[in-house]
């Protein structure tokens, strides 16, 4: 019992920052875009789609992990570009039309990757002793490669001229335009990172769970779920629920049934969206 | 667009017209067209129901899936758990529907805008998780398969299992529905809901209860995707948790995006228009889902108002 929970406890924390990075893509392209991004589950499948590729190719795992978000964000700035710009400023237009490169993404990836799911192999394969059972060693490496990236962030976001322009934008984004910040370059780059971020959660996230063409579609509303509770715009909210989360997921799930839990989450939700509708560390 | 907005003699003429040429389709199409036909046409209800909400109201819902599968639910339970006919099984589809509307609805119009998005894909969520894990009732992913008994209409009784009749049956009550939502749109009540989607503000100012109109058309736009539901189930004999899935709200989206929200003929337009062209290409192309997305998101950029606004547009 006791080395079920530990595992419990440190898969929850495992998928909680793997989560919290994806939800972080999210919640920034709202913050800055406000764009409810329905693509975001498709370009974290992709990203874990394009790794797969780069390891068939050449069996190294850590290159997947540069070359897969790099071309997820080239996709992202493609559809920034190409499609979002002129309707950026119609929230409910952005959702639909997400919604659409969506379908298109998932339907490229079933033509050409196929329907069938794959595994990636673990680039580590050590295991390291729990109680009495193994845990895999490659685990903690990428809940600390995703902590490593949310570091990053942070200090991309707060000690370099980009992130204080992005911030400037989420304050008040007549003022930024003012004081002459090139908000629509500002739109493209939080896009771009977004779907870095989408899709370097996907290719961490594929050696632990199967690669196919739908994971994208429970994971996106796993996302929601966050950055709601977290608070639409609080981007440290969604870390810490992302987590908390995943954690009560992971140890609920040894207790009830997943879908009980699931219903629990989703019910957790309508209440915060009712109750707290700026997410419960909102101010 | 003639069956829209002209006034006096030109609407019952293109309608009678129509509904004319669609009524004599069984006799020179064979089963299979009769199936397809069938099935737009029911596609078809469950666009304009969801234009209700989203083209005259303006909120996107993206839960009408929940409607759509508990309509099929409420077809296919009855019969084959409870006995029941086929009539009952019918109106129970548009009931049942309903009062869940009335549910989701009374929270749901609290929220505005993004909120109102994520909730109604949460609920259906909900609803989708239950159908999938209450196998005994639901028979889960897997669905239920039944035989339709006989609509007893007093005058005659109809054969369920007959595809024509089916047709038939589907045809007259997707019409009614469309007059009815029709006569709606353009009624008092109506006029309430379009200054909601204008101006929300304002409808408040002058004095209306804009929550109350909100929940009365979600009501009626559940009923009505939840008869679209039971009109699925019963033309296929089949019901499944699948169909609460909140991405099939998205046939919806599509179908009244593309034929263009806030008109009543666009969303059906969308739905035989987009279904066509799924047919014809699957043949080419194994990747329906790339082509509607591909029409969807073009539509969005190009003709924002759908293709009957894009036309309307021109005449002006």
């Amino acid at each position: 019992m006791a080395s079920n929970l530990a595992v419990a406890v440190l898969n929850g924390i495992v998928w909680g920052l793997i989560m919290a990075l994806i939800a972080l893509g999210l919640n920034l392209i709202f913050g800055l875009l406000h764009i409810i991004n329905m693509a975001h589950g498709a370009l974290y499948m992709l990203g874990a789609v394009f790794s797969w590729y780069v390891i068939e190719l050449t069996g190294n795992y850590w290159l997947a992990l540069c070359v897969a978000p790099l071309a997820v964000g080239l996709v992202g700035l493609a559809l920034e570009r190409g499609l979002l710009r002129t309707i950026e400023d119609q929230p409910l237009v952005t959702i639909i039309c997400t919604f659409g490169i969506m379908l298109v993404l998932q339907q490229l990836v079933l033509t050409y990757f196929g329907g069938t799911a794959r595994r990636i192999a673990l680039p580590i394969p050590g295991r390291i002793p729990l109680f009495d059972l193994q845990y895999p060693v490659m685990r903690i490496v990428i809940a600390a490669i995703s902590a490593a990236v949310m570091g990053g962030l942070w200090l991309f976001l707060n000690r370099t001229r980009y992130g204080l322009w992005m911030r400037a934008v989420v304050q008040d984004r007549e003022m930024a335009v003012a004081l002459g910040i090139p908000v629509h370059k500002v739109y493209m780059w939080t896009f771009v990172l977004g779907s870095v971020l989408a899709a370097f959660s996907g290719v961490l996230a594929a050696p632990i769970v199967s690669v196919d063409f739908m994971m994208g579609r429970e994971i996106l509303i796993m996302a929601f779920i966050i950055v709601i509770v977290g608070g639409m715009g609080n981007l440290w909210g969604s870390v810490v629920t992302a987590v908390v989360i995943s954690l009560i997921h992971g140890v609920g799930s040894i207790f009830v049934v997943p879908s009980t839990a699931t219903v629990f989450s989703l019910g957790f939700m309508i209440l915060v969206l009712l109750v707290r509708p700026q997410g419960l560390f909102g101010e | 667009m003639l069956l829209d907005n002209r006034k006096g003699a030109a609407f019952p003429l293109a309608f009678g017209l129509l509904a004319a040429v669609l009524a004599a389709v069984p006799f020179f199409a064979d089963l299979f067209y009769q199936t397809f036909l069938t099935e737009i046409l029911v596609w078809a209800l469950f666009a304009i129901s969801f234009d209700l909400i989203f083209g005259y109201v303006g909120l996107l819902s993206f839960g009408q899936a929940l409607f759509f599968g508990l309509g099929g639910y409420a077809v296919a339970i009855p019969i084959l758990k409870l006995g029941l006919g086929t009539g009952s099984g019918l109106l129970l589809s548009v009931a049942v529907p309903a009062a869940f509307a009335a549910f989701v609805g009374f929270f749901s119009v609290r929220l505005t805008g993004i909120h109102f998005v994520i909730i109604t894909i949460i609920f259906a969520l909900i609803g989708s998780t239950v159908g999938e894990t209450w196998f005994s009732l639901t028979g889960g992913a897997d669905g239920l398969v039944f035989m339709a008994p006989p609509l007893d209409l007093g005058v005659a009784k109809l054969d369920m299992m007959d595809i024509r009749t089916t047709y038939y049956l589907v045809l007259a009550i997707v019409a009614l529905s469309y007059l009815f939502l029709r006569r709606m749109v353009r009624s008092p009540l109506g006029k309430v809901f379009i200054a909601i989607r204008e101006n929300e503000e304002r409808a408040r100012l002058i004095g209306y209860d804009v929550r109350r109109y909100k929940l009365l058309a979600f009501v009626i736009a559940g009923g009505l995707s939840g008869l679209a539901g039971g009109l699925y189930t019963l033309s296929l004999k089949y019901a499944s948790a699948t169909f609460l899935h909140w991405s099939v709200s998205g046939h919806a989206v599509v179908y009244t995006i593309v034929g263009g929200a806030g008109t009543l003929v666009g969303p059906m337009l969308g739905a035989g228009l987009i279904m066509s062209l799924e047919h014809y290409l699957v043949k080419l192309l194994q990747a329906t889902d790339l082509v509607v997305g591909a029409v969807l998101v073009s539509t969005l950029l190009l003709a924002p108002m759908g293709i009957v606004g894009f036309l309307r547009g021109k005449r002006k």
